[in-house]
């Protein structure tokens, strides 16, 4: 007995069909804006890259310095996000001069970091597999990390197109770490955005070059300051559609493109939404594996009778 | 049925050579491991932000699970398509499949960062279903257990005809009661990779702009589904001629005639379904005079050498010829997914299919490479050691081969 054209066609027909299934994507509905979503809006035409916002973050977050230059004394000078930098000030020889640009978590509308997250570690506040004592369900779309359920996978960095959440590679107990918008300086006393978080950045920027708010006020208010000044600014606001939206915009010199200043050029559909679109597709809710197996346990309970009862 | 067509175990000393210095090897990515959890992830591997993964994930997950998928290609065949010949691979891609497997998950391990955290997988609650890598990492779990199990008739096999009465005993009482339930555990030693190889290519969906447009698209489940396959049977090919040669193992050509149109298939369809898929999605201006063409083209190569080898009188027949086909379509499966995972992955992504200089670098270090070195040492170990004490290899008789013949059975009858 030798195998079949038929066989063959058996197999193929059924390797066409997951194919297809695979390909014709079910719909997975794009994460809207959440009403109450929290971010901030960084204005490369205003910065002058004093890092006050940096040394302010690694007091507010207790964070060791890093790559330190040890001429004359200390000097903290990360040369990227890492695990002991959760903001840096980056300086890009743009098109035009020089452009300051700050990095920090975008605390995206819909994070690649949350779609790939095996038990929701890093998730959007409130909304995650487990509460964290301070957590609630405010809407506020901050990604906050429950070091409790992370094992450590590192996932997240393969899926962040900003390459934020870094990994504490020296330790014995290492944690992820990123920004989460200084979500433990909320003050509950106060009122609006403050009462949730308050992230130091932007409270020590000496030029207003990064500020805290509403995502819905923040993005008004850089439409407003392209509207006002037209010839001064790309007139692009990068994080309101790009990468499925993010809560941290951003607004640039006229002339430089935002890939100038180390922004990834992304599609409007989020990753996430992508890949889990084309990953969730041929499960058709659970189903597929269900039949499979049912109709599967069928077929070979069936041969392995026959070959016994037969041969 | 007579004993002599049975698989046997091969008896002799455990320790003959190349034990030692598999063990010796092992010992050595023991030390290292210990040493990671000790001082960190960072201190044994080159890993960095970027390059997050380094090779344990590409090589010692992917690669090794796409070489144990062997236990999944023949069980399609031998169960699914009912061509009981192929009975007498079956425990041998089983065997090979359950350590491949176990060392995957084991290499996870020790690349993850909390691994402490780990127990809490288990519990339903907190799956966050979107997450590929939980949909591979559960159904990893499960299908470690179920290869295991699928072992267990050797065991009881080898129980069973053992000098011991109390052995013996334990042996023909539950081999039978273990056959009885087999089908519904082979079921879902189908449906579980097929489920997770093709997640171990949505895994990397997400990267999106960080993978070279020519390895990224929505067909990254699909490949890796096919690619697993290709790989698997190559990986069993391969095997039965290293058991031929070791052990004087059982080779029936006749029945690799069969299966290496099934593999000429796959592979064909793999170059089809990439090429088809960068021409539909206008991905043709990708190729150029660069490295990425180079290695594209040089994957293609790969896939169509076997393919072709497979489809000719000479590959089917000629054990040589069949052997190189064999090893060639495991390296090309190997390539595509260190290439997809690894080698044409930019953390800072791709632009118009160039790599931003601005990042990182990445090499594996020392340490990395003697832990990716000791796990697939300590597999071979695992394999000779199980082979000498349990029936799983069919030993030739001098005589004809007693594959072709469909009456050798293995892990699911008698």
């Amino acid at each position: 007995m030798s195998l079949t054209r038929r066989d063959l066609l058996k197999g193929a027909v059924a390797a066409g069909a997951a194919t297809a299934l695979s390909s014709e994507a079910e719909a997975r509905e794009a994460v809207p804006e959440r009403p109450e979503a929290l971010g901030m809006l960084f204005d490369s035409t205003l910065c002058v890259g004093c890092r006050a916002c940096q040394s302010a973050c690694k007091a507010a977050n207790k964070l060791p310095t890093s790559n330190v230059k040890a001429v004359g004394g200390e000097f903290d000078a990360p040369d990227d996000l890492n695990a002991q930098t959760k903001n840096v000030i980056k300086v890009f020889d743009a098109p035009g001069g020089r452009q300051y640009m700050k990095q920090q978590c975008m605390h995206c509308a819909d994070p690649s970091c949350v779609s790939v997250c095996m038990m929701g570690a890093l998730h959007k506040e409130g909304e995650g597999k487990r509460l964290l004592d301070f957590e609630k369900k405010n809407g506020s779309g901050i990604v906050i990390y429950d070091k409790g359920l992370c094992v450590g996978c590192r996932y997240c960095q393969i899926g962040c197109a900003f390459n934020v959440p870094k990994f504490e590679w020296f330790d014995t107990f290492p944690l992820i770490v990123k920004c989460e918008l200084c979500r433990h300086r909320g003050d509950p006393k106060k009122t609006g955005p403050l009462a949730v978080a308050n992230p130091a950045c932007c409270e020590a920027c000496p030029r207003g070059a990064v500020i805290y708010g509403k995502r819905d006020d923040l993005l008004a208010q850089a439409k407003a300051r392209v509207a006002a000044n037209p010839k001064a600014y790309n007139p692009h606001i990068y994080g309101e559609k790009d990468g499925g939206g993010t809560q941290v915009l951003y607004l640039t010199a006229a002339g430089v493109s935002f890939q100038d200043i180390g922004l990834p050029k992304l599609e409007e559909e989020s990753m996430a939404h992508f890949s889990e679109k084309v990953s969730h597709a041929p499960y058709l809710q659970g189903i597929t594996p269900v039949a499979l197996y049912a109709g599967m346990a069928f077929l070979i309970a069936r041969n392995k009778k026959k070959e016994e009862e037969g041969h | 049925m007579s004993g002599h067509d049975h698989p046997k175990a091969i008896g002799g000393k455990l320790l003959a050579a190349p034990m030692p210095a598999l063990l010796a090897l092992f010992g050595v990515a023991a030390v290292v491991m210990v040493y990671r959890f000790v001082t960190g992830v960072g201190q044994v591997s080159n890993m960095t932000d970027g390059y997050t993964w380094g090779i344990w994930e590409p090589i010692n997950v992917v690669v090794f699970t796409g070489i144990g998928a062997g236990a999944y290609g023949v069980g399609l065949l031998c169960y699914l398509l009912n061509k009981g010949k192929y009975h007498g691979l079956v425990r041998p891609a089983v065997l090979v499949g359950a350590i491949c497997y176990t060392l995957g998950a084991s290499s996870i391990v020790v690349a993850l960062g909390r691994y402490w955290n780990a127990y809490w997988l288990p519990w339903i609650p907190y799956w966050n279903l979107s997450s590929a890598l939980l949909e591979v990492a559960v159904c990893v779990m499960a299908y470690v257990i179920v290869l295991w199990i699928e072992v267990v008739p050797s065991v009881l096999d080898g129980a069973a005809e053992s000098r011991s009465p109390k052995w013996s005993a334990i042996g023909k009482k539950y081999g039978p009661m273990l056959n009885k339930v087999m089908p519904y555990i082979i079921a879902l030693a189908i449906l579980l990779p097929t489920m997770h190889q093709s997640s171990l290519g949505g895994l990397m969906l997400i990267a999106g702009p960080k993978i070279h447009p020519l390895w990224h698209t929505a067909l990254l489940p699909t490949l890796f589904l096919i690619s697993c396959l290709s790989m698997g049977y190559g990986a069993v090919v391969v095997l039965v001629n290293l058991l031929r040669l070791t052990w004087n193992g059982k080779q029936d050509q006749e029945l690799f005639a069969g299966m290496s149109k099934v593999n000429a298939g796959l592979l064909f369809a793999y170059v089809v379904i990439r090429l088809v898929d960068i021409a539909v999605h206008g991905k043709l201006q990708y190729l150029r005079a660069d490295f990425a063409t180079f290695l594209f083209v040089f994957e293609m190569a790969l896939f169509l050498a076997p393919a072709i080898m497979f489809f000719t009188k000479a590959g089917q027949r000629n054990r040589g010829v069949h052997f190189g086909a064999a090893a060639l379509a495991i390296a090309a499966g190997s390539f595509y997914r260190v290439d997809t995972y690894l080698t044409m992955y930019r953390p800072v992504g791709w632009t118009d299919g160039k790599a931003n200089a601005a990042g990182w670098d990445y090499f594996p270090s020392m340490g990395e490479t003697t832990v990716t070195v000791g796990m697939a040492a300590i597999g071979i170990a695992i394999f000779i050691a199980v082979s000498r004490l349990f029936p799983v290899v069919v030993v030739a008789d001098h005589k004809n081969s007693n594959l072709g013949r469909g009456d050798a059975r293995a892990a699911t009858s008698h």
